[in-house]
Parts: structure tokens; sequence; C-alpha cells
């Protein structure tokens, strides 16, 4: 027999005998969370460099913050690695207390000096993660001077303004930029690289040595992700030993994958998986609305869309409550105010929702501002989830009314790239607030320091989208600085009306975040801004 | 799977009649140009590379950074040199294999491409086992029993094999057999279970499973690779039969076959021993470029499939715009399909009887 | 048979033929006959004579248009009213089909109508100088056909960005140089023929004798190849087009439909099973017409 022939058998037999072959037991191991995402987007474990959605999700549970969101109500702040804070009587100093039995997952004692060298460490490299610390006017020159270590268990922090203690825990202390790094290891990893310290950056990137439940054990990238529980944790210790993070970027393979008992939790799923899984009695659907957006962003460089009564149309050209019984299932909660639902000063949901579809409404106001006949514009948006529907939805009502869309979908790389240098005529786009106050989203989607080209503030919507209000930027830090409660929610009211109005965006609905579970995991706790690994338990 | 093109090198020359190295003269030639085709090759690869609508220091830096940051990675990844010396300081580093990093990785795009390839590989092998095994007998079947309807069947299946878009085979394959029948594993190249329970030596699962006796970890993975794996190999057969078949018609019409049945050898004989033997080399050739030509088909089924091999981390460098991971693609399957190509040419001057 | 001569049948088979176009009509009229034998290809020439149908007739034939939205009615199973069901914005997936055969259609031709003209300049530019001039060209031309089409066609849309002309400048750009070696080869074999010499002698430019004379020669066969090629075009778009980085939304390309179909195919199975039966049948019509046209024209296979 010739060699080719034997080789068919060969390969026939093999093919036939794995078709047969028992099948995997269909459970996941006893001591771990198995759990199924999308890793396409995670490029590091530093938490000074994270800055997508999951990524931040998992350094939570691997490098835990000062102070911590309270897991029942984000709105309160519980102690973290620090036990206690306490506030200077002219309001620019507060002095944190770090706990007593802080200890690395190698064993090492974690100090206060530790703690300051990992914020110092964000500034000096200065990634977006930064701005949690430059927004509240800590810069890279003084960064060393304004946050000190007085001894191994105290931090004092030195402000420049009196900001309110309560916005200052939420909106930089509970970041996952105050975790704490082994500094002696980073200092031993650090290097110059083209007159340039590096922080350890290459080597914290896929090691981060933190305080926290779990550590990053392997990283494999597009494929998965383990952690280990820290058997040095100070307090309870994480329920299950390991967690593995798979990369299936694919919704109906994660719903089969859980179906099957393969996997215990499913992160990724569009509408209708979600929907069937929801009546499947093996498994937990939990929708938590979150603190993003997805919305269209105008460039008021055009000279279509610098006319407010021209954006104004497009938010009656947006079925809200068509889009919230369908496509939004799981997915989003319609919404037109800029200020997430669950952070502070935000307008309840009717006053926050005006809008509805009134097609007849939209042509009227296209009329007045003097496009009776509509007229072209390019609209790009992400390829993933559910923008493309969400895309194709505006661009089918807008055409109803002579405006002609022309979408163009892309990845999220490249939607960014062109949002950042002002590359758009429509686009529609995401963003996560970093901490629930409605300060978080004024001060960069509201606020806009410099309008010019050359100023290139891209970490602010506002910029991106060439609108500026002096009037706007002014209501904003008057609020943010006031300390009288009530004040400051009216001004929050007032700013959030007035985006409505004038804004440069039509926001479209506050992102929901799906998780579906099995049913064997038990006290899984997630809020708005943490999903808590360590809770879950078998 | 389209057609693969006819081997870019061109056919040998007729050799020059000169002094005994007398092949010596075209093989440098060849060498030649096979170097300027590289330097093409990088030239195209570069201009693709820079052309990506992308901004690779927002990868780095993220979405929300400020301009410091940004102007300071940018002057990092030299990309405010000019165009020419962005150039060179590419080709340097080519040819001294350092690729750089891939930006959406975050890891040296050699080290990604080391831990891909073998996935590819070993899909890849399967997949023409399957097209070996059951094109080049059928093809000589086919051959032997000319315009009969064996031979029509085979033609017919052949064609849908060219005519199938594997992405969707590969999803009604999943539909089907994983979700409905559950008689293959699914996406991925493991079950959730098995990750990490052998350690990589060859990369190649199935070689590591049962290098340290891990069966179970072993039948995983072919439980996961033979959806996929059939697919590919569907359509190299389909290439690797019709070539078969032609290359057979042509050795059955020679005059030695039928002298030889004259002489009273068997039919079948005559086949194997002779008009077989005789294609060999040009068989060889073709199941190399078959196997060259499952990379292209591996960037859809790896999509589809989830699965962790060149192909998907080509198409994820490309929709993250990461030029270095692309650039470097781009680079080597150009290399292979040269370096193939100068094989069978090479092979041809070395082996086939009528070039002597 | 002489009573036969003056039917057209007997014209067209007639032994002795009367004029050039006389014998090319004969050459076709038996190239069609042979061809007629062959029931696959046939068959193969059918369905695309049915898809251009449905093509140009796209507005009578489907219900609706192709992006009539209808969030109540998302993900319905086929029926009698939506023969192939609604996809995930309830728009009738059959109207989407029908209209997307436009713009298979339409990629396919204009790959062809770049294609060609460019591999024809390319192939017979080179073999007509010869030397240097042959030895860059073809160089190009190798290091474009280094590359598996569908990846070189995948880097250039990124390059390029997504869209359906730049997929079809794409995909062309892949396409052009098998058709300028086919070319080149065909030069060559016409390039010192006495014909071409006579001419030259008497003064024509290069442009004009490559324009006027060899070109003309040249395009029987690279019609043929091109549509042999057809398939793997249409492969290719599609490939792109499941990728997102071909034709995009709302328009009904296949490919992009069986992409999105894909996200909800386990409780929509219709949405990934159609447009991919829609990209097979085309594509085989296409490799069966090629194969049975490739029987016809290439004489080694008689």
């Amino acid at each position: 027999m010739p060699p080719t022939v034997k080789a068919a058998l060969a390969a026939t037999l093999l093919a036939g005998a794995a078709a047969l072959s028992p099948q995997a037991q269909a459970a996941t191991p006893r001591d771990a969370l198995v759990m199924a995402w999308n890793l396409d987007a995670l490029i590091t474990f530093d938490p000074a460099q994270i800055a997508e959605v999951n990524g931040n999700d998992i350094i939570r549970n691997v490098c835990e913050p000062l102070v911590n969101y309270d897991l029942k109500d984000v709105s309160k702040m519980v102690p973290g690695t620090a036990e206690s804070w306490t506030t200077s009587e002219d309001g620019m100093t507060i002095t944190f207390k770090l706990r007593d039995n802080l200890k690395f997952p190698n064993g090492r004692t974690a100090t206060a000096q530790d703690a300051v060298w990992s914020m110092h460490r964000v500034v000096g490299l200065g990634y977006g993660n930064s701005a949690n610390f430059t927004q509240w006017g800590f810069t890279r020159d003084k960064i060393e001077q304004q946050i000190t270590a007085a001894d191994d268990r105290t931090i004092v922090v030195k402000m420049d303004r009196p900001y309110p203690v309560g916005l200052m825990l939420s909106a930089m202390f509970a970041s996952g930029s105050t975790g704490i790094m082994d500094s002696e290891i980073g200092k031993k990893e650090a290097k110059t690289v083209d007159g340039r310290y590096d922080w350890a950056n290459p080597f914290f990137k896929t090691n981060p040595v933190c305080v926290g439940h779990y550590r990053v054990t392997r990283w494999n990238t597009n494929e998965v992700v383990i952690l280990e529980r820290n058997e040095n944790y100070y307090g309870e210790k994480a329920k299950l030993r390991r967690v593995i993070i798979r990369h299936v970027p694919e919704s109906a393979a994660q719903r089969l994958l859980l179906e099957k008992g393969d996997i215990d939790v499913a992160r990724l799923l569009n509408t209708d998986d979600l929907r069937a899984l929801s009546k499947n009695k093996d498994v937990e659907v939990t929708a938590t609305t979150i603190h993003g957006f997805s919305y269209l962003a105008f460039n008021a460089q055009d000279p279509i869309f610098s006319n407010p009564k021209v954006r104004q149309a497009f938010r009656w050209m947006i079925d809200y409550q068509g889009l919230g019984s369908t496509v939004l299932e799981y997915q989003g909660t319609p919404r037109a105010s800029l200020v997430p639902i669950g952070a502070f000063g935000a307008l309840d949901e009717k006053e926050g929702q005006p809008f509805k579809l009134d097609l007849e409404k939209a042509k009227a106001l296209l009329a007045e501002a003097g496009f009776p006949n509509g007229f072209t514009k390019k609209f790009i948006h992400s390829a993933n989830s559910i923008s493309p529907q969400i895309a194709q939805h505006v661009q089918a009502n807008a055409a109803k009314i002579g405006v002609n869309l022309q979408l163009e979908q892309m990845a999220d790389a490249q939607l960014f790239t062109r949002a950042r240098a002002r590359e758009f005529e429509v686009l529609l786009i995401g963003w996560g607030a970093g901490y629930p106050d409605a300060d978080s989203m004024i001060s960069r989607h509201a606020v806009n320091p410099d309008n010019r080209p050359e100023a290139r503030l891209a970490q602010y919507p506002s910029w991106r989208s060439s609108w500026q209000d002096t009037k706007i930027n002014e209501m904003a830090d008057a609020a943010r600085m006031e300390r009288d409660t009530t004040k400051r929610i009216a001004m929050y009211h007032e700013i959030q009306k007035y985006m409505m109005d004038n804004g440069p965006m039509a926001y479209i609905y506050q992102t929901v975040r799906p998780i579906a579970v099995r049913k064997e995991i038990k006290g899984f706790a997630m809020t708005p801004f943490d999903v808590d690994y360590a809770t879950a338990g078998k | 799977m389209a057609e693969p093109k006819a081997a870019a090198g061109q056919p040998p020359a007729a050799a020059p009649s000169s002094s005994p190295p007398r092949w010596v003269r075209p093989l440098l030639r060849q060498l030649a140009s096979v170097a300027v085709t590289l330097l093409g090759l990088m030239a195209l690869a570069f201009f693709i590379g820079r052309m990506l609508p992308l901004d690779p220091v927002i990868a780095i830096v993220g979405e929300q950074a400020e301009k410091e940051t940004y102007d300071m990675v940018y002057r990092q990844l030299g990309l405010d040199k000019p165009l020419w010396q962005q150039f060179l300081f590419f080709i340097r580093d080519m040819l001294s294999g350092d690729f750089g990093n891939a930006l959406f990785t975050g890891n040296r795009v050699a080290d990604d491409l080391k831990r891909v390839f073998p996935a590819t590989i070993e899909l890849a092998t399967f997949a023409i086992m399957i097209g070996v095994g059951i094109g080049v007998p059928v093809g000589v079947l086919a051959a032997v029993y000319r315009d009969s309807p064996l031979d029509h069947s085979v033609r017919f299946i052949g064609l849908l094999g060219y005519s199938s878009p594997t992405f969707w085979l590969g999803l009604m394959g999943l539909i089907v057999f994983y979700a409905w029948l559950d008689l293959v594993g699914g996406p991925g190249r493991l079950d959730v279970s098995y990750i990490d329970m052998v350690e990589p030596v060859t990369g190649l699962l199935t070689v590591d499973a049962l290098l340290v006796g891990e069966y179970d970890v072993f039948w995983n993975t072919l439980s996961h690779m033979i959806l996929p794996g059939t697919i590919l190999g569907y359509s190299s057969m389909a290439y690797i039969s019709r070539m078969t078949r032609s290359f057979m018609l042509e050795q059955l019409g020679q005059e030695y076959v039928t002298a030889a049945r004259v002489k009273g050898q068997s039919k079948w004989r005559v086949v194997w021993r002779h008009a077989f033997r005789n294609i060999l080399v040009q068989l060889i050739t073709v199941i190399a470029l078959a196997y060259a030509f499952l990379l292209e088909g591996a960037v859809l089924t790896e999509t589809v499939f989830a699965w962790p091999g060149f192909g998907r981390y080509l198409t994820s460098g490309i929709l993250a715009g990461d030029m270095n991971a692309v650039l470097a693609c781009v680079l080597i399957i150009g290399v292979i399909f040269v370096a193939l190509n100068l094989l069978s040419d090479l092979l041809y001057r070395l082996l086939d009887p009528r070039t002597k | 048979m002489s009573d036969n001569s003056s039917t057209l049948r007997g014209w067209l088979r007639a032994e002795v033929t009367t004029s050039p176009r006389h014998a090319a009509l004969q050459r076709f009229y038996f190239g069609w006959l042979r061809l007629k034998g062959n029931p696959l290809a046939l068959f193969g020439l059918s369905v695309l004579l049915f898809l251009i149908v449905v093509a140009i007739l796209a507005p009578v034939i489907a219900p609706v248009g192709f992006n009539d939205q209808s969030l109540t009615r998302r993900l319905l199973p086929p029926s009698a009213e939506h023969w192939f069901g609604t996809d995930e914005l309830g728009r009738d997936v059959f109207s989407r089909i029908v209209w997307g055969s436009r713009i298979t259609l339409y990629i396919s031709c204009l790959v062809a109508i770049i294609a060609a003209p460019v591999g024809l300049a390319v192939g017979t530019t080179a073999g007509y100088f010869g030397g240097w001039t042959d030895t860059v060209l073809m160089r190009v031309n190798d290091i474009f056909l280094s590359f598996p089409g569908l990846i070189l066609a995948l880097a250039f849309v990124a390059a390029l960005g997504p869209g359906i002309e730049n997929a079809v400048i794409a995909i062309a750009l892949t396409a052009w140089p098998p058709i300028a070696r086919l070319a080149r080869a065909e030069t060559l074999t016409v390039r010192s023929s006495d014909y071409i010499a006579a001419v030259r002698i008497q003064g024509a430019s290069p442009a004009r004798i490559i324009l006027k004379h060899i070109v003309p020669m040249c395009i029987p066969s690279v019609v043929v190849r091109i549509t042999l090629n057809m398939a793997g075009i249409i492969l290719t778009a599609a490939g792109l087009g499941f990728l997102g980085l071909g034709a995009q939304p709302p328009l009904p390309e296949w490919g992009a439909m069986l992409s999105t179909g894909r996200q909800s195919m386990l409780q929509a199975w219709w949405l990934a099973a159609i447009p991919g039966l829609a990209i097979l049948t085309t594509s085989l019509a296409f490799n069966l017409f090629g194969d049975g046209l490739r029987d016809v024209l290439d004489p080694r296979s008689e």
C-alpha cells in the first residue's frame, strides 16, 4: 500500500475515534471560578496603564484601592487598604491610616511608602489613569511633595483647593490607581530607557505585585488569564482558589459553554442569548446598570452640526421606547441626560429622558435650522456589540426625513483614533464614568477648558466635538467646589437640562452590564463599579 | 478557498549550454531575484503598515490619555522621524529578526508568533492529512476511471470545495455538530478544565499531551480540532485531488503505460508503480503549496472557531491597527511563499527527469 | 449535406468559412455545442443568468426594501410571509438576499473591469519591451503573487478603510497579477511574428502596436481567465464582508449579513444559513461554468 493511502486510513481512523471519544466532564473545577469574556482589548495588568473596562474589572480584584465603594450602595465609602482617614480643618489635607496587616502575595509587608510610591508612579507614567490625580491639581513636578508618607502606616495628601472630601474619596481614592504595588520589586525592576524612567512598567504589565484578593499567575494574550488566591490577604480570603478567565469573543459560543456547564460565568452575551438563558433554570442572569453611556457625538466644526437645532432634531429621531424594549433589553436603559442614574446629582428617570420618537418634530427642527430637505453626513460606529443595530436604527429613522447617513463600521481602536483626532461628522461611541458623582461626566463631557485644535485635549469628549461653552465651564467648577449638598444637586440638574438642549452629544442609553452565572455559584457580589470575584463560592 | 495561483517562480528557462557548473548561474540569478522580491515585500508591508488609518499611540496610552503622554510615546515609537528613515530602521530591525512589540497584546511580536504558530501548524497539519489522505487516492481513481460517474462526482465535490465559504461551513458545522448533536468540541483548542494541564514543549497540544501521557487532554484537543481541521482539509482536498487527477491523466496518456500494459503488467501495478511514481515530484510541490495556502484558509476559520493561531492573530492585528504585528505577519507569509516557490523550482531542476 | 447550407445551422457548420467573422462565429458555435454537452456547466450558466435577472428585477421581486425595519418583528423564522425569516432589526431576509445579489455582481464585475486592463497593460508592456522593463514589472508581479489573495486584500482594505469601493480596489490589486502573467506569455508568442514586424516597419509607435495589435490578441484568453477567477473574487469579497471590512451596513452584502447573523445563529439559524447558501450557490455557479469553459477552450484537456 502506498504511504499516502496509509496516511489516509490513519486520518480517517483518528477522526472517527475522536468523534466517538467520551466528552469532557461537563463541570468546571470545584475550586475555581471559570469565566468567559472577550479579552481582545486587554494589553496590560499595570494598574497605572489599564484603560479599558475588562482590564479594570479584573485589576480591581488584584489591586485594592485605599477606600472601597460599599458593595450595597456605591455612594457610601468603606475602608479598603486604609482603615481610616481624617481631614484637616481648612479642608486642604487628608490623612490616611493604613491597616497594620497588609501583605503582598509574596509575603512582604505593604507600607505607606509602597502606597505613596505607587501613586507617584501613576502620575509619573502619565497614562490616562494619571487624570485620576491631575484633575485634582496634582502634577508630575509636585506630586512627591503633595502625597507623602509620614510613617510606615500614614499617608498625607495635600491638595491645592478644598475639594469636598466625599467627592475626593469616591473620585480619586477609590480608583484602581491608589492600589499598593510592591515598591521594592518595582525599584529593582525599573530602568531608564531613552532618558525616561519606566517605573517598572514592562515588569508590572504582566505581573502586578499588589495588595488584593488575587494575583495574576498566567496571562496568554487572547486566550486565558488565570488568577490565584492571595493567601496573605489581610482580611477574609477569597472563597475560590483560582479564577480562570477564558477568551471567548462570541456570544453564541459563550452561551453554549454556559449551558453545557463548561464555564460558570458568561460576560459577553447579546440580547437574544440572554433572553434564552434567562429561561434556563440552571442559570441566573443579572443586569447591573453601570455608569457608562452610549451616545451620538456630533462634530460642531461641521457647519450643519454646529447648529444646536440640528443636534436637537436627532434626539427626536431615536426611538427610545422601541429600542428599550427590544435591542436594549439586558444591554442598556434609554437615557438622554449625561449623568447616569445612580450617580450623585443625576436627574430622575423621567426628567433625564424627555424625548421620544417624533419625526414630525425632528423635521420641523431641521426646517427651523434651515435644512428642510435634509442633508448627507458620514456616520461612523463600532462593529462591536449592539452598535451596528443602534446605528442602523438611527440611520433608518433619519432617512425617513431626508437625512442621509452613510454608515461605516470599524474596530474600536479605529473609532477612538477618529474621535480623538476630531475626524468625524457623527459617531456612535461609549464612555464610562470613573466615579458615582455628576462631576465625573460633566467634568469631561460638558467642560472643555481649551477648544483650540492645538490644545489636543482628546481626553475631553467635549473637545473632540469641538464644543465649548464658558458658562458651563464656570457652572461645573462652582458645582464641584460647592459644599452644600442641596445646592450642589440643584446646580447639576441645571447643567444637565442645559446640556440636553445644547450639548454636542445625543445620549442614547446608559450601559447595563449583563452577567449570566450558573446557579452553582453562590454569593457573587457586584456593583456598578466592581465585580467582586472573591465573594463567589461553590 | 480560492484556487491557488500558479507558482510564482518562473518555469526554469532552458539551461545555457556552457561548462560544468551550468546550474550555478541560474541559481545565483534566482537567488538575486529572490533578494529583490524580499526587499519589495518589505516595502509593500511597510507601505501597508503606514497606511493603516489607526493610531498606534492610542493603543499604548489608552483612549483617555493626555497630550503630553501621547507625544512622549509618539516619539518613542519613532513616528516623528522622516518616512525614509523609518523604513531604514524597519529593514534593519526585520533583518535582525526584531519585529518590535505588538501593541494590541503588549508582548514582543516574536514571542507572540512563537505562541500562535504552533496552533496553526497543528490545525494545518491535521487538515493536510485529510487533504492528502483523501485527495490523492480520489484524484488517482478519477483519472483512471475518467468520465465515469465516479470522475464526475469527484469533480463536482471538488468544485463544491472550491466554492464553499469556509467561514460559513464552520458556522454551520458548529451549529450542527457542536450545538445540536454534541459530537465535537466547541470553539477554542481545549475545554476550559484542561487548560494549563500540559506544559507546552512543542506547542502542538496533541504532541505535548502524548509526551506526558495525558490522554484526556489529547482526545479533548482532537475533538476541538476535528471540525475546523476537516473543513480546512476539505478545501485542500479539492485542490489536491484536482491536481492529482490532471497529473495522472498526463501520465496515463504516455506510451510507456500502454507498453507496460501490453507487456502484461496488471492495471493497478502500472498505475501505482509507474504513473504515480512519476508524478510524485509535482505532487509534493502541490501539497507544499496547499499546506501554505491553509494559512489563508486559517484567517477565516480561526476567527470562526476562536482558534488562537496565526490567522486570528493577523486579523486581530489588522482590526486593532497594530502595525508591528501586521508587518511581521505579512512579511512572514511573503517569505514562506517565496521560499516555497524557490523550493519547487529547485525540486524541478534536481528531480524532474525532463529537465536533466 | 448541401440542403443544410441554406439554414443558419448549416452555415455555422460549413466546412469552408467565407470570412473571418464567419470563422469566429463558427468557433463560437462549436464551443457552444461542446458546452451544451456538459450539464454541470450549463447548470452553472443558468444559475448565473438567473442571478443577473434577479439583480436587474430586484425592485420587482423583493417584497420590501432592504432596510425596512420593524423592531416588533425581529428574528421571525421563515414563513409564508417572510420566506427567509427576519433579522435582528426585523428586516425581511428574502428581500435583503435579493437586493444583495446586486452588490455581489457589482463587486465582481467592477473587480474584473479594473483588474483586466491593469493586468493587460502590465503584461503586454513587459512582454513587448522585454529586458529591464520586463524584469522590473515581473518582479513587482512576483511580489504581489507571493501572497494569498485574501490576506493581501485584507491588508489593503485595512489600509484603505472599509467599504465597497475600497474592497473592490483591494481585491482588484490581488486579481491583476495572474492576468499580467498570462498576457505577457501571449505577448511573447506574437511579439516576433512577421505580422507585428510588418506593422513595426510601417513606423507604428510601440504604444500603438501594443494597443491596436497585441492587446486584441490577448483579450479572449484574459476573459476566460477572469471568469475562472470570479468565484475566488466572490469568496474574497464575502470574506472581507464577514470580517466587517467590505460593504457597510445597512447594505445587504451577503458576507456582512452572515457576519451579523452569526451573533444570533443559535436562535435564528436562518440568519447564518441563508446568506451562506447564496454565496455558495453563486460561487459554485461560476466555478461550474468556468470549468466547462476551460474544457471548451483548453485543448490540452481534450
